[in-house]
């Protein structure tokens, strides 16, 4: 927790550090390595009731269409406020329609989701298709650090809900759901509504990002919002950082998008190796993440 | 407290459950016996919850619940111990129990959550090991708390399936004993049992099924005398 | 052969050229099936035999593609002549791939076996992405335009040529798993899956046969892949997930069940990027929606 506190303390000053040359670089670098955490913290939620979520690049771009398209409309804060609402909304539908589905079935049932999502976002009229949708900077570009302040704003939500829930009942329902939902479901556990829940917040926290993303880049692109990369982001970052933590997916996060940006730097296409072969010897080496190094055994997660 | 009104249910070409009926009087034990696939575990999935049933009524404590889920039930007061015990493998015993205190009733305050599950970890002696992960335990240790989670929903009638499974003799002895502490602390009980040692020693009535139908009930040794049962459980002369 | 004029009498009054639109559709729906329940078998064992859910089946089928394309662009070697060297080599990555990856997890949870299996796939890909680029390669063989008239209806030689090796390898695999021995033993395993800890060295090796027989049945889809569509990086990536969805359909288990299963698949992708308009895009988004349709639809009615 000390931890967390501490990276969040540092997301808030660094601008004001002496930089120098590499400054507007590392900001740059640091907001999107505040937007994938934060996307991998969301993601992480909803693995606390043991769904495995591939759909998260489907809520992380539609919170950037939703937020781009309401922009001009409503202006930064509430259009970010929609980009949410609309990838919450869509987790609703999943959430209901996989109620059932576990394992491999759920995974592959989330993954045709985002692909449809993607293609029914590729192929709508108002998102400039393929081709691309131009998006307004956050605040109409008038704070210039106001991008940056809105990723860091979304990372602190996204943290203090994580720990929230680490802290609350809730924490209970949620691991019971994971570890055994039949006997959960005996025992009392409203399986269903913790499930659901579970879904909605992380969508929203994935569409909030998508949104302060979007008025990053200040062009979007199915490809690009929606695309598999995404979903492995999310998954990825709180695996090797240690799931169902909150520290897991806040360091997780901000070292292998470190590690993705240098090496994106170096190779271009291609970066995401980094991804896999990471995933890789996490699973085979560290299964459960990097906390577990700070942890001893027998201790750490429920 | 429970009653049981013509349940069917039917599985494609097997009816494992039919017009079952029985009551269940309050604070009693009641035994449910017979040989394998008579249709105990449809029975008791059926009555808490797991299973819909095709035909039939489930009342309890005046209120029905012929279709109502799993949680409701427990909610109501209506708690299930399964045979196979899947602990919480990743928390500890006392979490696993939290898990039932705090959901076995709506809005349970954490505080009298945790009193439930301090008394209920001494009622069925798993307090040694309360910190310990619950993938950890031994058999007799995975049936405590199998029993002690039920418990921790705070149930007026407790649905216990086949826990004497796998136990050594002495270790039945010690679960007997257990069970009739929870009697005697106001939970009724009905259990499904395979062992006639145990059945004689805990049941106040038992209901004895073959096929699917109720064909005996009555006191132990009334039905262990009933030429029906026997014939159940040895097979047809011819 | 079926001729135009016969299937309309028999239909009713719907044009010559309706109906010769329809019949070529679902041709070329059938001559595709091919490479699909190659793709789609060699799935089946993997997760049906060896027990393991592998999201990187798709990249055998990648570097089966790319195999056949670095063999043509190097040696003018045909892609057809070159599939027995392919299954090899595929086999070999497969055994390579099951004692080095997948068997150290075949004890952990199946949440760890899909993330390992999840990451070699992203690894793969990317890895092909470094080494020749995004673009796509294709093999142009002499033949590649060529078709086959019968009665009004073209077949594409390639697809055609596909088609027929897909029917003579597949039928060797199920007369292997009917009538051999290790067939036998192989279909055994799958039957009755022991605790990964009880494996004894005969399952072991059962597994490591089955295992490089999926990549050997992936990587010859990937060369029949590479003349009739193109070798690139990810082009594995969408034959993962529809094998997926074919063995899904099929029943987990079901190896029979495997071409029927991959022949529907193929005929609703030719018929939708036929008959819905702006087609090809969509057929991606249609095909996902099937499965996304039948997987929920499936586990509603099973409760």
């Amino acid at each position: 927790m000390i931890l967390v506190g501490l990276l969040l303390l540092v997301a808030l000053v660094l601008p004001g550090l002496p930089l120098g040359e590499w400054r507007a670089f590392l900001l740059d670098t640091a907001q999107f390595a505040f937007l994938i955490s934060a996307l991998a913290l969301a993601w992480d939620l909803l693995a606390r009731t043991g769904q495995l979520s591939l759909a998260h690049g489907a809520f992380f771009g539609l919170g950037a269409y939703a937020a781009a398209l309401a922009a001009p409309a409503l202006g930064t804060l509430p259009a970010l406020l929609v980009g949410g609402v609309v990838a919450g909304a869509s987790s609703l539908f999943l959430g209901l329609a996989t109620l059932r589905l576990h394992g491999m079935y759920f995974a592959i049932a989330t993954l045709a989701f985002s692909e449809v999502m993607r293609t029914l976002v590729l192929k709508a009229p108002f998102t400039g298709g393929a081709i691309g949708l131009p998006v307004q900077p956050a605040f109409g570009g008038a704070f210039p650090l106001g991008g940056y302040y809105l990723a860091v704003g979304v990372l602190a939500l996204a943290a203090g809900i994580s720990l929230l829930l680490s802290r609350s009942r809730l924490h209970y329902a949620m691991a019971a759901t994971r570890q055994g939902e039949a006997v959960a479901r005996v025992l009392g556990v409203p399986v269903i509504r913790v499930k659901l829940l579970a879904f909605m917040i992380s969508a929203f926290l994935a569409g909030l990002a998508g949104g302060v993303y979007a008025m990053k880049t200040l062009f979007l692109s199915p490809y690009d919002a929606f695309g598999l990369g995404r979903a492995v982001e999310a998954l990825v970052i709180p695996i090797f950082g240690g799931l169902y933590t909150t520290t897991g997916p806040l360091l997780g996060g901000l070292i292998i998008v470190s590690l993705e940006t240098w090496l994106r730097l170096r190779i271009g296409e291609g970066y995401l190796v980094v991804y896999g072969v990471i995933l890789v010897l996490t699973i085979l080496f560290l299964p459960r993440g990097l906390v577990s190094l700070f942890h001893r055994k027998g201790a750490g997660h429920a | 407290m429970l009653s049981v009104q013509g349940l069917c249910k039917r599985f494609g070409g097997v009816t494992a459950a039919n017009e079952v009926s029985l009551q269940v009087a309050p604070g009693e034990i009641l035994a449910v016996i017979g040989p394998n696939g008579a249709g105990k575990s449809t029975l008791l999935n059926l009555l808490s919850g797991l299973l819909r049933p095709d035909e039939g009524r489930i009342e309890f404590l005046g209120q029905e619940i012929t279709h109502a889920p799993p949680e409701v039930r427990t909610w109501k007061g209506l708690g299930r111990a399964f045979q196979i015990v899947q602990p919480f493998p990743e928390m500890s015993v006392w979490e696993n129990l939290l898990v039932g205190a705090l959901y076995g009733k709506p809005s349970t305050p954490r505080k009298v959550a945790e009193r439930v599950v301090a008394e209920v970890i001494e009622l069925t002696g798993l307090a040694p090991k309360a910190q310990t992960p619950a993938g950890e335990l031994t058999l007799l240790e995975d049936k405590r708390l199998e029993l002690a989670r039920a418990l921790c929903t705070q149930p007026r009638l407790l649905l216990l399936d086949e826990v004497m499974a796998g136990l050594r003799p002495s270790e039945a002895l010690e679960a007997v004993a257990l069970v009739r502490r929870i009697r005697d602390s106001g939970v009724t009980v009905l259990f499904i049992e395979h062992l006639m040692p145990v059945v004689r020693a805990l049941a106040d009535r038992v209901v004895v099924m073959d096929y699917g139908r109720v064909i005996a009930e009555g006191p132990y040794d009334a039905v262990a005398a009933n030429p029906k049962v026997r014939e159940a459980y040895l097979g047809r002369a011819q | 052969m079926l001729d135009g004029r016969l299937a309309y009498w028999r239909l009713g009054s719907p044009s010559p050229q309706t109906m010769e639109l329809l019949l070529q559709t679902l041709i070329n729906g059938i001559l595709a099936a091919g490479i699909y329940a190659l793709v789609a078998s060699g799935l089946a064992l993997a997760v049906g035999v060896v027990g393991i859910v592998n999201f990187a089946h798709g990249e055998f089928t990648m570097i089966g593609a790319f195999i056949a394309y670095l063999l043509f662009v190097g040696t003018g070697l045909d892609p057809f002549l070159s599939l027995g060297l392919a299954a090899l080599v595929l086999f070999g990555v497969g055994a390579i791939t099951y004692l080095g990856l997948i068997r150290p997890v075949l004890a952990a949870p199946e949440l760890n076996q899909m993330l390992l299996t999840f990451g070699l796939s992203v690894a793969l890909q990317n890895i092909a992405l470094l080494l020749f680029g995004a673009d796509t390669r294709v093999v142009s063989t002499s033949y590649q335009g060529a078709t086959l008239s019968l009665g009004g209806l073209s077949f594409g030689v390639p697809p055609l040529l596909a088609f027929g090796l897909s029917v003579v390898i597949l039928g060797a695999l199920y007369g292997f798993l009917d009538r051999t021995r290790l067939g036998l033993a192989v279909r055994a395993v799958a039957q009755n899956r022991l605790a990964p800890g009880l494996l004894g060295i005969e399952t072991q090796r059962v597994y490591l046969l089955a295992f490089g027989l999926s990549a050997a049945l992936a990587g010859v889809a990937g060369v029949m892949l590479s003349v009739m569509l193109y070798a690139s990086p990810t082009v594995g990536f969408a034959y993962t997930l529809k094998a997926f969805a074919i063995i899904v359909m099929a029943g987990l288990g079901n190896l029979r069940g495997v071409v029927p299963a991959a022949i529907i698949l193929a005929l609703a992708e030719a018929l939708v990027s036929t008959y819905l308009p702006g087609g090809g895009g969509w057929v991606e988004a249609v095909f996902f929606l099937v499965i996304f349709v039948a997987l929920t639809w499936r586990s509603w009615r099973a409760a």
